[in-house]
């Protein structure tokens, strides 16, 4: 029979949810002239803002920026965004919580999206990730997460790494990845989804050579590392 | 078949403008721009184009239903594909945007919007910077902006990244999410044409559906009507994916034998292996077994026929090497995480079917959970806010009810391996004290 | 704006036909034929259904789904069934979900007897789950706020907080954490939930997932009696219920009146009912002996009292404020008219306006009604703030404005919390109001073109202030015009709503504790002096003997400073008070035990003219008398028989004496008041001069020299006495602040937070540094009102 799971503090109940701080003020939306927002971000966010009719549309892309910023999406992160649309913290956090490309907890730079759905599983996506994660789990710069369908099942099993689709990958594919970003150089070039031609032959494609189509995608800006402090923990 | 969305898909450099056009790209527009929209829109509706996306309603039809005046109107292109098994809107927007872009103009004309967006998911992150350029292509040519090609025509189009969640592929989920709030299904009615994004009126339409635009207007609804059968014209890509020897996206007529399409373009399954099942639609459909489906016609109306749905048109193959229950529960975590948890069927409903399956697996279960599981799906189907919850119980149930013996099968043999056993033990005899029993004072 | 008119129509429901009004959702229409529909997140109060819960689900012919019925409006011919199986299996469905990770824990919960969840398990459940996974967890109680306790598990997830939270409040503290099963509803970063509403999720929350730490364990619905009255803790008063046991107010729910409060309370009113049973509270009548104030009996302390009134004779002033009740101020004016011939006594803080201002500002035809706020074309909110002087109108405005379409102009010197909902923001000087309406009112001001074309209603708040400050009866005068230049008083749905500095201000006036006037605004004997000129009239010994009936000069009256040497020279005070502050403790003679609200018998008038009644709800706590008896036996004991021995007897004397209280009676007034001066006592109204005055051009003030910045003023929501006492309450008691513009503050090296002093002339207030960018350079705003006067130029640096 299995184990009555505990967590670290003994406790069968988790502690990852957050009790509050009663001796902390309660979180309007924040004082500009009590709150510093880095310039380059700030001009980020107010381009966003500018773009759409009603400025809160542009909150999903200006945590993606804060995220870029800071590492993570950090109170300081939400709390800047907050400033700069003048929306509350709370509401900026709701948001952030609840799409899966936002980093709640501090997270190494580089993004590894492992796909575990269920086309990719049927052709190994598990145990690829099993192995990310006993290679690379514990690596400072890889942040290796299994996520959802990344509509790449024609390469299954895949992974984005930093937003660069490749695949189909094998187990000795890992360190391969692991190599080519720590160099700063296009990851698994010959595996990348941007290089691929159509499956269906009824569209006559001619056989791509990588090299002599065009420049794959452009090379992601590096995600700031930001604090890797975790936050300050709660009653 | 002459394709039409894969016409020189893999032309190096069709994302660019100058390619598009060496190719006959931006020729529909200023032809749909000398009629006048209702004119556009007349053409749209009788071309019977159905949605692309999943619900398969017409196009034309659903444009029309925007009411006429000068309020702000909207046209949100859906490009949040996150179906598990579809991959088809990325195809098409990696390698030919400006055939989107085109669409979405000659829409928004038809439907009298001047503000549109694409919301594409935040994961295709190469596909949005590609159509960022594109779109900034599409500025500096004239055809975005105000009074395009000297018509009257406006239109300011922006490229809008999501974050990662399933649920904003429904359109008024969407639709939350890109008024910046939590992606959150809303009622309807009001339908979005009524009441949408900012509560205007909105037209929400799929990648590929818009993608056909440019070609009706081209080549005349008459003639685009001709591909395709009844009730279901027109070409669609077909993403095929899971065990297959060539998975990928394959523009097809609709009314095409499935056969023709898992077998025969999908090279069929691999090498010593058998298919079990498929899902025609996507993760969302129920499945068919090999004997039920590949002999199908794989269209709207043949496969709500057998009890199944075209959905998006992502064909995913399962062969006999797989267990039905890791499939059954693979895909019940991902509804489980995708689910907004909004209304109550589906945050609970989901989250409780996964939490049986994951006892099916590992054995702690009887052919009673199985019915539990299958009575479960039924109090989600039709009670929940969106279809989320359906497109979970619609796989599930589907599977209980034609696998079950390979259930039962996998429980038993999980009971054995950990030497629980399968059948009640014998109570042993127990020896009474003395002949009669104790009563008690009472 | 016109109000909806819903047509009835008729539908057919489980086969009986039922006569609804059209647009209603159908569970209400249902409750017409006595059908009830569950329901969890359905919540009218908090706008557009969202039909999240799915438990009000219900077949309607020609719909081949399901249909929530919180969300379907009725039509006619419409046709439902709400018992048919396949509904049934529905809501037993939706209950098994809900319960699905649901905590068994009604035994320990304070929701059990009075859960809407336990109540539809058992109306509509299955009767057992098949759930035997286990639930999710999470830490738990945890508090939310030093007020509210979250139990997450309990949590179903009906949304109903976070959409009051959004949508209602709009302080957006609460929200949806994570996605699906994993949501829970929290708080920024660990911030606690503070906001002056926040008690009204507790009510909300369906489960028992968000409970009052204050109530917490205290009693069972089946071990209270509920009571109806009315909070006088501030200007809004709105309509409460209180839970009471053992003769003890355990808690203050609100009594949903559509045309007062619209079902909201604030926290100080649903909180501050511990001031009532907590020992700093005083429930005996006190005498000064030496330094201290000690115990007396109370035959003692009347004939104390009486006998100063009595030396003093015509040279005695009262000052009425705090949570008087129009009786108590009657009783009060006619000892002091009739039994002493004094004529100094004021319930207003500021200097005295003439009578004609006030008649015509109690004109019936320029009176505008709460649920005005909500249907009005536009409203101006003109040097108040809603949410420190009459909380509840600041829910209400908002309402307004998000559901119908109001258009809001603020227009105050200090920041207020409206401008992010306001279309047109103002800023004038401190000081400047005067100034601003008389541009405003010869059509000169910005603003005034912007009011006349917002529409035809127009609802215009106003603060008592502007009247007290120098100037004041001219700024009003402009206010007249204005009203009178934009039709006001031509319109129902259009007028004035004057929002008083003390919670029964409108109906002390009318009782007659003015100067200048009379019950019902008639001349009386003879004028007297008013606030300011009675405190100095006490410290040049003109006057000697002070009643203070829920006043304290020194914690809330301008002009600390002359109040001081008045105080210090009085030879009687005689104070009604239920907290020693300062002024009463350090110079009161004799201390009278005030009442509660909850013990009192009386009535108030609510600023838009609505009389309210008080019932007593518990018996007074320790030796406490009724305030009206309290009065009476000090007016018999110095010789003065004022006819009252119940405390109907006092209300009918005031119905009698006021002309448009005519045919009024407690009856009536039942539970939810009438605004009997405006309806049908209008006749009755003292005749008021409204034709256009003559207005002169305000003084300019000297310019700020050196650095001088101009002082206004402004008192929290949460600076009162009731709450200082009350443990729940007492961490929202505030510090003394002093808000500052970015910039001004910087130019003198001050940073957020630090201590600074505020001085002009030797008078000087200290505080904590608050920079606020929205406050306009030139100004400093201090949370003290007593010291320097608003409009004052004054030096800031760091203390």
């Amino acid at each position: 029979m299995p184990r009555v799971h505990r967590y670290p503090d003994g406790s069968r109940v988790p502690p990852w949810d957050r009790a509050v701080d009663l001796t902390k003020a309660p979180a309007p939306v924040p004082e500009p002239a009590v709150t510093p927002v880095p310039e380059e971000l700030r001009r980020t966010i107010e381009a966003y803002m500018a773009k759409y009719p009603d400025r809160r549309s542009a909150v999903i892309p200006s945590i993606a920026a804060a995220q870029r910023h800071h590492g993570w999406c950090s109170p300081e992160a939400l709390d800047q965004v907050a400033v700069v649309m003048r929306l509350t913290p709370a509401y900026v956090e709701s948001i952030a919580t609840f799409y899966d490309m936002f980093e709640n907890e501090p997270a190494p730079p580089h993004d590894v999206y492992v796909c575990t759905n269920i086309s990719c599983s049927l052709l190994g996506a598990d145990e690829l990730f099993e192995h990310f994660i006993e290679t690379l789990g514990d690596d400072e710069d890889f942040n290796i997460r299994s996520f959802e369908c990344l509509g790449a099942c024609d390469i299954g099993p895949m992974a984005s790494v930093d937003g660069v689709y490749v695949g189909p990958l094998q187990l000795d594919d890992v360190p391969r990845i692991a190599n080519d970003v720590r160099d700063g150089r296009p990851v698994l070039r010959s595996k990348q989804i941007a290089h691929r031609a159509v499956a269906d032959p009824g569209a006559a494609a001619p056989v791509p050579d990588p090299d002599t189509m065009a420049a794959g995608p452009p090379m992601p800006p590096e995600r700031g590392r930001g604090e890797a402090t975790a936050p300050e923990d709660e009653i | 078949m002459t394709p039409l969305l894969f016409a020189n898909i893999d032309e190096p450099g069709l994302n660019t403008i100058d390619v598009y056009r060496r190719h006959g790209g931006y020729q529909a527009l200023p032809k749909a721009l000398k009629m006048s929209s209702d004119e556009v829109l007349a053409e749209l509706e009788t071309s019977e184009l159905r949605g692309r996306g999943g619900a398969g309603f017409q196009m034309g039809k659903k444009a029309s239903f925007l009411p006429h005046g000068s309020m702000d109107k909207y046209l949100v292109c859906n490009a949040d594909e996150s179906e598990p098994g579809a991959f088809k809107d990325r195809e098409l927007m990696q390698k030919n945007p400006h055939q989107l872009v085109e669409g979405i103009i000659i829409g928004a004309y038809a439907a009298g919007v001047n503000r549109s967006f694409i919301y594409v998911r935040g994961e295709y992150q190469y596909q949005a910077d590609i159509l960022d350029a594109a779109v900034k292509e599409a500025e500096a040519a004239g055809f975005l902006g105000e009074r395009i090609l000297g018509s009257s025509h406006t239109l300011s189009l922006v490229v809008h990244r999501g974050a990662g969640a399933y649920i904003c592929g429904e359109e008024t989920a969407l639709l939350d999410s890109l008024e910046g709030k939590r992606g959150n299904p809303r009622l309807k009615p009001p339908f979005p044409a009524n009441q949408g994004l900012y509560q205007g009126p909105t037209l929400v339409n799929n990648v590929e559906t818009l993608s056909n635009v440019p070609h009706i207007i081209r080549m005349g609804a008459d003639a685009w009507a001709k591909h395709g059968v009844q009730n279901s014209t027109g070409t669609k890509v077909v993403s095929v994916s899971g065990c297959v020897r060539n998975p990928g996206n394959f523009e097809v007529e609709l009314g095409i034998p499935t056969r023709d399409l898992i077998m025969g373009l999908a090279g069929g399954p691999r090498e010593g292996c058998e298919i079990k099942f498929f899902f025609p639609g996507g993760s969302s459909s129920p499945v068919l077994t090999a004997e039920e489906g590949l002999d199908l016609p794989y269209d709207f109306d043949s496969m709500a026929k057998a009890g199944s749905m075209l959905g998006s048109g992502s064909v995913i193959v399962v062969d006999d090497t797989i267990p039905v229950v890791e499939v059954a529960k693979k895909v019940a975590k991902f509804y489980a995480h995708e689910s907004c948890g909004k209304c109550s069927p589906c945050r609970e409903g989901t989250n409780w079917t996964v939490k049986m399956l994951e006892r099916v697996d590992t054995g702690e279960a009887t052919p009673m959970d199985l019915d539990i599981i299958a009575s479960v799906q039924d109090q989600i189907m039709g009670n929940c806010l969106c279809v989320l919850g359906d497109s979970m119980a619609m796989p599930i149930g589907s599977l209980v009810k034609k696998f079950r013996s390979e259930f039962e099968e996998h429980i038993e043999r999980a009971r054995e391996q950990r030497g629980m056993g399968v059948t009640v033990p014998e109570p042993e005899p127990v020896a009474l004290a003395g002949a009669e029993p104790d009563v008690g004072p009472y | 704006m016109p109000r909806p008119e819903p047509k009835p129509i008729t539908f057919t429901i489980d086969g009986r036909e039922v006569t609804a009004p059209e647009g209603d959702m159908l569970v209400d229409a249902a409750k017409y034929g006595d059908v009830e529909i569950p329901v969890f997140c359905y919540e009218p109060k908090l706008g557009q259904p969202v039909g999240a819960c799915r438990m009000c689900l219900v077949e309607v012919e020609g719909i081949p789904k399901l249909q929530t019925g919180c969300s379907t409006p009725v039509k006619d011919g419409m046709v439902v069934h709400t018992q048919t199986e396949r509904v049934h299996d529905a809501q037993k469905a939706v209950v098994e979900f809900l319960l699905v990770n649901h905590p068994l824990d009604c035994p320990v919960c304070d929701k059990g007897g009075e859960c809407p969840l336990q109540d539809i398990t058992f109306g509509w459940g299955a009767g057992t789950s098949r759930f035997i996974e286990p639930k999710r967890h999470f830490r738990k109680p945890l508090e939310i706020s030093p007020l509210i306790a979250i139990d997450r598990e309990r949590c179903i997830l009906c949304y109903r907080c976070v959409r009051y939270s959004q949508e209602v409040a709009e302080d957006y503290q609460l929200v949806l954490h994570d996605r699906g099963a994993h949501s829970f509803v929290g708080t920024f970063d660990g911030h606690p939930y503070v906001a002056p509403f926040s008690g009204n999720i507790i009510e909300l929350c369906p489960v028992g997932a968000l409970t009052s730490t204050a109530y917490r364990f205290r009693a069972r619905p089946w071990d209270v009696e509920t009571a109806g009255s009315v909070c006088t803790l501030c200007a809004a008063q709105c309509n409460v219920s209180l839970t009471v046991r053992d003769d003890k107010v355990s808690r203050v729910m609100a009594r949903d009146n559509h045309e007062v409060d619209d079902g909201w309370l604030c926290d100080k009113g649903r909180f501050a009912y511990q001031a009532i049973h907590v020992d700093e509270r005083v429930t005996e009548p006190l005498m000064r002996e030496g330094d201290d104030l000690r115990p007396v009996s109370w035959d003692r302390a009347i004939a104390a009292a009486a006998a100063g009134l009595r030396r003093a004779g015509r040279h005695t002033a009262a000052l009425v404020g705090g949570e008087a009740t129009n009786e108590e101020g009657f009783l009060l004016q006619r000892l002091l008219r009739e039994g002493l011939e004094a004529h100094d006594l004021d319930s207003r803080l500021g200097a005295q306006l003439p009578v004609e201002l006030h008649r015509a500002l109690n004109a019936p035809a320029l009176q505008a009604a709460v649920p005005d706020l909500e249907f009005a074309h536009a409203v101006l909110v003109l040097e108040t703030e809603p949410i420190d002087d009459a909380a509840i109108l600041d829910l209400r405005i908002r309402k307004g404005i998000r559901r119908r379409g109001v258009r809001l102009a603020v227009a105050s010197s200090r920041p207020s919390a409206l401008d992010p909902a306001a279309e047109q923001v103002v800023r004038f000087p401190p000081g400047g109001v005067g100034q601003f309406l008389y541009e405003l009112a010869s059509g000169g001001h910005a603003l005034s073109g912007w009011l006349r074309d917002a529409g035809e209603d127009v609802v215009i708040v106003w603060g008592e202030r502007i009247g007290g400050s120098p100037g004041g009866a001219n700024a009003l005068r402009a206010l007249l015009n204005l009203a009178a230049s934009l039709g006001l008083g031509e319109r129902e749905g259009a007028g004035l709503l004057a929002i008083p500095a003390v919670a029964n201000g409108r109906g002390l006036r009318e009782a007659g504790v003015l100067p200048n006037a009379g019950p019902g605004l008639v001349a009386p004997a003879a004028d007297g002096r008013g606030a300011p000129e009675i405190a100095a009239a006490l410290a040049q010994g003109e006057l000697r003997a002070l009643y203070l009936l829920g006043a304290d000069p020194l914690v809330s009256y301008p002009g600390r400073g002359a109040w001081s040497r008045a105080i210090d020279r009085a030879s009687t005070i005689v104070a009604h008070a239920g907290v020693l502050t300062q002024g009463i403790r350090e110079h009161a003679d004799v201390v009278f035990p005030a009442e509660a609200y909850a013990e009192k018998n009386g009535t108030v008038v609510h600023p838009d003219g609505r009389v309210q009644r008080l019932r007593q709800a518990i018996a007074q706590v320790g030796r406490v008398r009724p305030e009206w008896q309290v009065i009476a036996d000090v007016a018999r004991a110095a010789g003065f028989d004022l006819g009252v021995h119940t405390s109907a007897m006092a209300s009918k004397q005031l119905f009698d004496a006021v002309p448009f209280y005519g045919g009024l009676t407690l009856e009536a007034l039942a539970g939810h008041g009438l605004r009997w001066p405006a309806g049908d006592g209008a006749a009755k109204a003292p005749e008021a001069d409204l034709a256009p005055f003559e207005l002169e051009p305000p003084a300019t003030p000297p310019a700020p020299t050196g650095g001088a910045l101009r002082l206004g003023a402004f008192r929290s929501l949460w600076a009162a006495p009731e709450v200082r006492i009350s443990p729940s309450l007492q961490f929202l008691h505030p510090d003394s602040r002093v808000e500052l513009a970015p910039e001004d503050a910087r130019r003198r090296g001050i940073d957020d937070g630090v201590a600074v002093e505020v001085a002009q002339n030797g008078t000087s207030v200290r505080g904590r540094a608050t920079l606020r960018h929205a406050v306009p350079m030139g100004s400093v705003f201090v949370s003290d009102e007593t010291a320097i006067p608003t409009g004052t130029l004054v030096e800031v640096r760091r203390a």
